[in-house]
Order: structure tokens, then sequence, then C-alpha cells
């Protein structure tokens, strides 16, 4: 059974005669990692509010459709959305970064070890052990998007939304929370996200999802990232866009690695 | 010497946040037209820095020039005078009704007559591809379009130094090209371009000169071609070389260019030598 299904969604924010999402259908399996590409506007971060409850629930609007999500109940897997603008989700209640990372777990009702357990996993696996005592409001701005990552993943949902995860990361960071996306995967967890970056995708994502319009213009693996109308519409990843920009024929290399293997033929 | 002419200069420069240090004895200077990456790891201080040119912050030692100002005693709105910025999240900070008139916030502050507001508005506009929005409210655009807007106002200021941070986190290629494009075209009219960013692979379409910082210091000041090919050199920075740059490496491409045209470019000149891919 699928963990999140929008069949034939349209969304309509507030006060707009153009819908931002039209007729939008996708199953997403649990474990699964889903990418959502496509050009500013397109609808990638109205889909992640929708498939969060945010919308229209809490910014207003009209849906048409049906979106279900199959979760494990209170405190055990629910959504968890992570916001491109890292600062607006911290909770303003924590003077510490550990207390700001347990306010979910502690607001799920959770006994304190239970707490401690999540908490602590959750800041080792962003590798953020050492801002534990930090106050957050000091924190850099890619600091500040790992701390709330954690804060999402520690209330151990099953179904994670990312919107631009990486924008204000470090390689490292970047790194780390792939790597993250895709252990949460192996635990069961789907992961529905938007991101301009995608090179990263071939090893992270097990679907792309073009969007353009508001609707679902494909759906494919990853490897649709090389395809000839994504290369057009600026989605492709480097590798293939420069492959086609010198003329050397489709189908396009995806990766550094593809693009060597093809080379030394 | 350079740095009498320098219109941006930092000489000896640290700053604590409390008893956390940000900047540690920093020293640079950029000359008019130089188009710099500021570059390290999250929390490197990269947006510190940033933030002791437009004065939100002072300098706790040493001293930061904005042409033959010293920034100490000088207030944010005076620096405007000199000095553009867009800072992460600029895409928030949009509070007008409509595009042109949060671009033209900045210009009829510095009090400029309605006729060069309208000027310096218009061709900020231009400058992004702008132009169709200009009557449209900041709220109803996507967070990239007020991010582009943020970048108009800090164009229309025409400051001699223009500050962005993460000018292209959650922008596609198309617009990333506009900025690329607006910032090349201000610093060939003599604006110093600094830029932090974990974008390399927008560096290096842009920038020329990389300021690698780690954990407060200047830890690299180099070519900024030079410093993303190899990847011996970034590692222990927490850098990698864009993907343009790996695959001139991965191919062994001669001459290892990093832009992405220019890997096109020899890609092609190779494989036409070699008669096959």
């Amino acid at each position: 059974m699928a963990r999140l299904t929008f069949e034939r969604v349209s969304f309509w924010y507030p006060a707009t005669e153009r819908p931002a999402l039209r007729e939008v259908s996708l199953a997403v399996a649990p474990g699964e990692v889903v990418a959502l590409v496509g050009k500013v506007g397109a609808g990638a971060s109205t889909l992640l509010l929708v498939a969060a409850d945010l919308a229209p629930r809490v910014v207003g609007g009209k849906i048409e459709g049906t979106v279900d999500f199959q979760g494990g109940g209170r405190g055990k897997g629910g959504r968890g959305i992570v916001l491109p603008s890292p600062w607006t989700q911290l909770s303003g209640m924590a003077f510490k970064v550990w207390d700001e990372v347990a306010f979910g777990p502690a607001n799920l009702g959770w006994p304190r070890e239970r707490i401690v357990r999540a908490v602590d996993r959750s800041l080792a696996a962003l590798d953020i052990g050492a801002l534990a005592a930090r106050d957050p409001g000091t924190l850099s701005g890619g600091e500040l998007q790992r701390v709330v990552i954690a804060g999402i993943v520690a209330m151990e949902p099953a179904l994670v939304l990312l919107d631009e995860p990486t924008a204000e990361l470090d390689l490292e960071g970047t790194t780390l929370v792939w790597r993250l996306v895709r252990g949460l995967a192996g635990d069961g967890c789907s992961v529905v996200m938007a991101t301009s970056d995608p090179d990263a995708l071939p090893e992270v994502a097990d679907r792309v999802v073009w969007m353009e319009h508001g609707a679902v213009r494909r759906i494919g693996a990853p490897a649709l990232l090389a395809d000839e109308s994504l290369c057009e519409a600026g989605l492709a990843t480097t590798v293939a866009d420069v492959w086609r920009m010198a003329r050397l024929g489709a189908p396009y290399p995806l990766t550094v690695a593809q693009a060597e293997r093809r080379w030394r033929q | 010497m350079a740095a009498v002419n320098a219109a941006l200069r930092f000489e000896h420069v640290s700053f604590s946040y409390g008893t956390v240090p940000a900047l540690r004895d920093v020293s640079f200077a950029l000359a008019p037209g130089e188009r710099a990456a500021l570059l390290g790891r999250n929390g490197a201080g990269k947006s510190t820095l940033l933030r002791l040119v437009t004065g939100l912050l002072h300098p706790a030692e040493g001293t930061v020039s904005v042409g033959d100002w010293d920034t100490r005693g000088r207030a944010p709105e005076s620096l405007a005078r000199r000095v553009g910025s867009v800072f992460q999240h600029a895409d928030q900070q949009l509070f007008a009704r409509s595009l042109r008139d949060d671009v033209a916030f900045g210009p009829r502050a510095l009090g400029l007559a309605a006729a060069e507001v309208a000027r310096r508005v218009d061709t900020a506009l231009a400058a992004l591809e702008l132009s169709t929005h200009a009557a449209d409210h900041p709220y109803d655009l996507p967070p990239a379009f007020r991010k582009l807007a943020a970048l108009a106002g800090a164009l229309a200021l025409e400051p001699a130094v223009l500050l962005l941070d993460e000018p292209t986190a959650g922008l596609d290629r198309q617009l990333r090209a506009r900025v690329a494009r607006a910032l090349a075209e201000r610093a060939a009219a003599g604006v110093v371009v600094l830029v932090a960013t974990h974008d390399l692979a927008f560096a290096a379409e842009v920038l020329e000169r990389g300021l690698v910082l780690d954990r407060g210091r200047v830890a690299r000041d180099a070519p900024l071609a030079a410093l993303l090919t190899s990847s011996e050199r970034l590692a222990p920075l927490g850098l990698a070389p864009p993907t343009g740059a790996a695959l001139s490496a991965a191919l062994d491409l001669p001459g290892r260019p990093v832009r992405e045209r220019d890997v096109a470019d020899t890609l092609a000149r190779v494989a036409a030598t070699r008669g096959r891919v």
C-alpha cells in the first residue's frame, strides 16, 4: 500500500484563480525517495505543502481531488516537512540546540528516555552533536538548516518532505543530508523532496517527478535527468547538459562516472 | 600599490559573537571591478564578514574600509550609499505592494529625484528580466523571484560594492543565468562583487578570485579557476570541485576547464580529433 497518494489533486492559493497544482496524481511507496524537479514556480513546493497537510489546512486556499497519507499514528510515524527557510521553523522555545531538536518529540508525549535516544541519534546523524549546547540564535544559516532537519527526523516520521534541504549547506552537510535520506528510506520512511541540484539525484532518488505549470509532466527513473526534454528545460544533470552542449549525441551520460566509462570505450 | 585604490579592504579584522570567535585576523583588498567568491564551510565566518561590510556589525579589532570610508562609526544607512547587499532569505524581506515599489525603496531612501529613482528601478528590473513583473505583488511570486527582486533592489542603489549571500539557493538554471549576467555587467562597470556561496559551479561561471575562510581565517586567496580544479587542495577546506571541473579531471581534458561552456567546447574539440566518442 502506498504511503502517500495524490489522486487528481488541484490546489489554489487563497485569492488566486490559476491553480498552483493541476490534477496531480502520484503514489509514493514506503521506503521510496521521490525527487520533484521543475523550474521555479512549477509547483514542487506547493505539492510538499499539500502532502504535509499544511495546504489548505493552514495556508488556506481550495483543493480538489484526494490526498491520502498512511502513517503510523501519533508518535509512531507521522509526517514532517523541512521548509526552505529553516529559521522560520525554530520553535522559539529553546535556548539550546538539544532542546530545540527535542521540542517535537516532547510534544508527541514520548517518555524521557525515548526522547533522549531520538534526539541524540538525530544529532549524530547530522553530525551536530558539537552544537548541542549552543543557542540556536547564534548558529549560521547552514548549521540551522541541519538543526531543523534533525528536529524533524527526531520525531521518527513515516514521511519526510524536504524543500531544498541542501540549499544552504556546505559539502559535508550536503553529503550528510543525502546519506540521511537514503538511511531514512532504508528504515522504511518515505521521502519526497524538491531540489534544484539535479547532480545529486542519480545517487539519492528512486524516482524523479518533472513538474511544469503545476502539473506532472513526466515521472521516471533518475535517468530521466539526462533526457533531451529535461536538457531543454534546463533541468538535466550538469554532465548531460555539457555532453549535449558539446553535441556528442544522445543518449547523454547522467553522471561523471558514466561519462568517464563512455569516454574510455 | 593596489590597496590604495581598493574599493573594499579588511586589515587584521577580528570579530566574536560573545565568546564565540567568528573572524580572526582577516586581511584582503578588492579593487574596483573585482569579482570574488567567499567560500568555506557552514559557520566559517562568511556571513559575518559580509555583515562587517554593511555596518550591521563592527570589527572588534582591525579596520574595514569601503573606499576611503572606515566603517567604524558609520551606520548601515550611511554605508548603503556605497554598499548594496542581498542576504540569505532575501525573499522574506520584501514589504512593498509591488516589485517596482520594493526596488524603489532604496534609491528613494538615498534622497534621489523621482526621475532618477525611476531610471534606476527600470534598469535594475531589466537587468534581471523582471520588467514584466514590475506591477506584481511580491508575495504573489515564487520565493525565487522575490530573491531576484531583492537583488534588483541592491542593484538600484548603484553601489560601489555589491555583497551577496547564497544568491543561487533555490534558483533554477535559467534564473541563475540571469543573476550571473547581471553581476558580470555590474563588475564590468567597476563594481566590486563579493559573493558568499556553496554553489561552486555558479562561482566558476561568474567570479574570478576565491577567498576561502576556514574557522574564521582566510585559508586561501587564489584565482578560482586554479583553486577549483584541485580536489586535493579543496578537500581540507570542506570543498569539492564543481561537476564541470570534476568531469574535466575525470576525462583528463587538456587545460582542465572548469566552466561548463568551456568543458563542453574542449570536449567537442577532443572528441573531433579522436573521431568518435
